[in-house]
């Protein structure tokens, strides 16, 4: 096949499908119930049950708190329609104006953008890099 | 002069694989079940294929050129009659089946092949998310014996392609099971399903490119269980649609953990070559000890398939 056909139908193919992704609402982002954060949870770091968890206001995003009181905090967010879950040791956070970017020490998981009101970014921060050990606002498991 | 020659299949089955991710989509979109579409994830894994397209063209001439001083070495020429494309074909399935295998058991080979499985979605687009750091693995010294058994180069690689676009259609959830006697020799969808699954049953299972036969002779073979449905992606999930880092976060990975501070050079070369998950104090998990925690959790799956 002449390379500038197979370039051609590439191209094509691959913006024609990404189109007809996009247009019949296959970008949404998963949003996530308290329980279905955890459920999360558990399928990254089965070892490692919940204790606490704060859940974003949109759904994409929770914070984890486990069992095991030295562990640092634990994130779970949203990644396409699926999730993704990380231990938040060595990130670095800074506030943007969506609400928090968190970068982690992981090349696969480089940066999260965590969509927050300002009150609510607030409190992330304070959870996160709080000097004492975190209080998450939800109830225990 | 040589002039045995055979087209890339895998180029000319570029429209049939547009097409059939677009059939494959409408008929998600039309029946409500059969599988899951994302725009990034489709989009990053039809990237990777491309991407594994062009890393041919670029980086083919080496294996190439290795095939060709094997040719020039070996003394047997079988030909290219159909029964010789039919063996060759047959052997090349084999050798598929070992290089797989070396794919999950060697983090070398791993940190080319861990993109194939880095999708959280199996459809025909996963089936394109393919390597562009093969060559480095230097994998091509498996289908040596090939060539110097005679099989020309070219036909060796033209049943190699041949072999990857059977396994192109088999990266669906729209087929359940196809008929048993088809089941029972061939590699499916159901068998191909559970391969892609981060569920501790079916880590390091059904690694068979075209017959599923060879899982079932040396022992790797898992039939997917309907009570346990396949987790599809990483044990350790990557969470990027960045085509760059997908193709290179396992060999990140390994560079950071052979250079570690205070290692042996045991400990360095055991990071490159040995299972992945290999740590050496221990404290990360390889599929042995996966499959392990997870029967402490659930000692009732104990001598069922996988376990």
């Amino acid at each position: 096949m002449p390379l500038e056909l197979l370039l051609i139908l590439v191209v094509g193919g691959i913006s024609a499908i990404a189109l007809l992704l996009h247009l019949s609402g296959r970008s949404q982002p998963k949003v996530m119930t308290e329980p279905e954060a955890r459920e999360a949870w558990f399928r990254q770091f089965p070892e490692n049950p919940v204790v606490d968890l704060t859940l974003a206001k949109d759904g994409h995003a929770a914070l984890i708190q486990t069992a095991d009181g030295s562990a640092p905090l634990g994130l779970v967010w949203s990644f396409g329609a699926d999730t993704v879950a990380r231990f938040l040791e060595g990130a670095k956070l800074s506030p943007c104006q969506q609400g928090l970017q968190l970068r982690l020490a992981d090349f696969s998981a480089p940066t999260v953008q965590l969509h927050l009101g300002q009150a609510e970014a607030a409190l992330w921060q304070e959870l996160i890099e709080g000097p004492s050990s975190p209080q998450p606002r939800k109830q225990e498991v | 002069m040589d002039t045995v020659s055979f087209p890339d299949v895998t180029q000319l089955a570029v429209p049939i694989f547009i097409a059939a991710i677009l059939g494959e989509f409408l008929w998600i979109a039309l029946k409500g079940r059969g599988g899951r579409y994302e725009t990034r994830d489709a989009v990053t894994s039809l990237i990777m294929g491309a991407g594994s397209v062009a890393s041919g063209i670029l980086l083919g001439f080496i294996a190439w050129g290795f095939f060709m001083v094997l040719w020039e070495i070996t003394p047997l020429d079988l030909g290219t009659s159909v029964w010789v494309i039919i063996l060759c074909f047959v052997l090349d399935d084999l050798r598929y089946y070992w290089v797989h295998r070396f794919g999950h058991r060697i983090r070398w080979v791993w940190a080319s092949h861990v993109n194939h499985h880095s999708s959280q979605h199996y459809n025909l687009t996963t089936a394109l998310r393919q390597t562009w750091t093969g060559t480095f693995t230097f994998m091509m010294v498996v289908r040596a014996p090939l060539v110097l058994f005679g099989f020309h180069p070219a036909l060796v690689l033209f049943v190699g392609g041949i072999n990857l676009v059977y396994q192109f259609w088999i990266h669906t959830e729209a087929i359940g099971k196809m008929p048993r006697w088809f089941e029972a020799v061939m590699n499916t969808p159901s068998h191909h399903r559970a391969h892609h699954g981060r569920n501790p049953r079916y880590l390091d299972c059904n690694y068979a490119g075209v017959f599923i036969i060879w899982d079932k002779m040396f022992g790797t073979f898992v039939p997917e269980q309907e009570h346990d449905p396949v987790d599809y992606g990483l044990v350790y999930n990557i969470a990027t649609f960045n085509p760059l880092r997908v193709a290179f976060h396992e060999w990140v990975a390994i560079y950071r953990d052979m250079t570690l501070p205070g290692l042996s050079l045991k400990q360095r070369l055991l990071y490159a070559l040995a299972p992945p998950g290999y740590s050496h104090d221990g404290s990360r998990d390889t599929s042995e000890t996966i499959k392990a925690k997870h029967l402490a959790r659930q000692p009732q799956d104990s001598g069922t398939p996988g376990f």
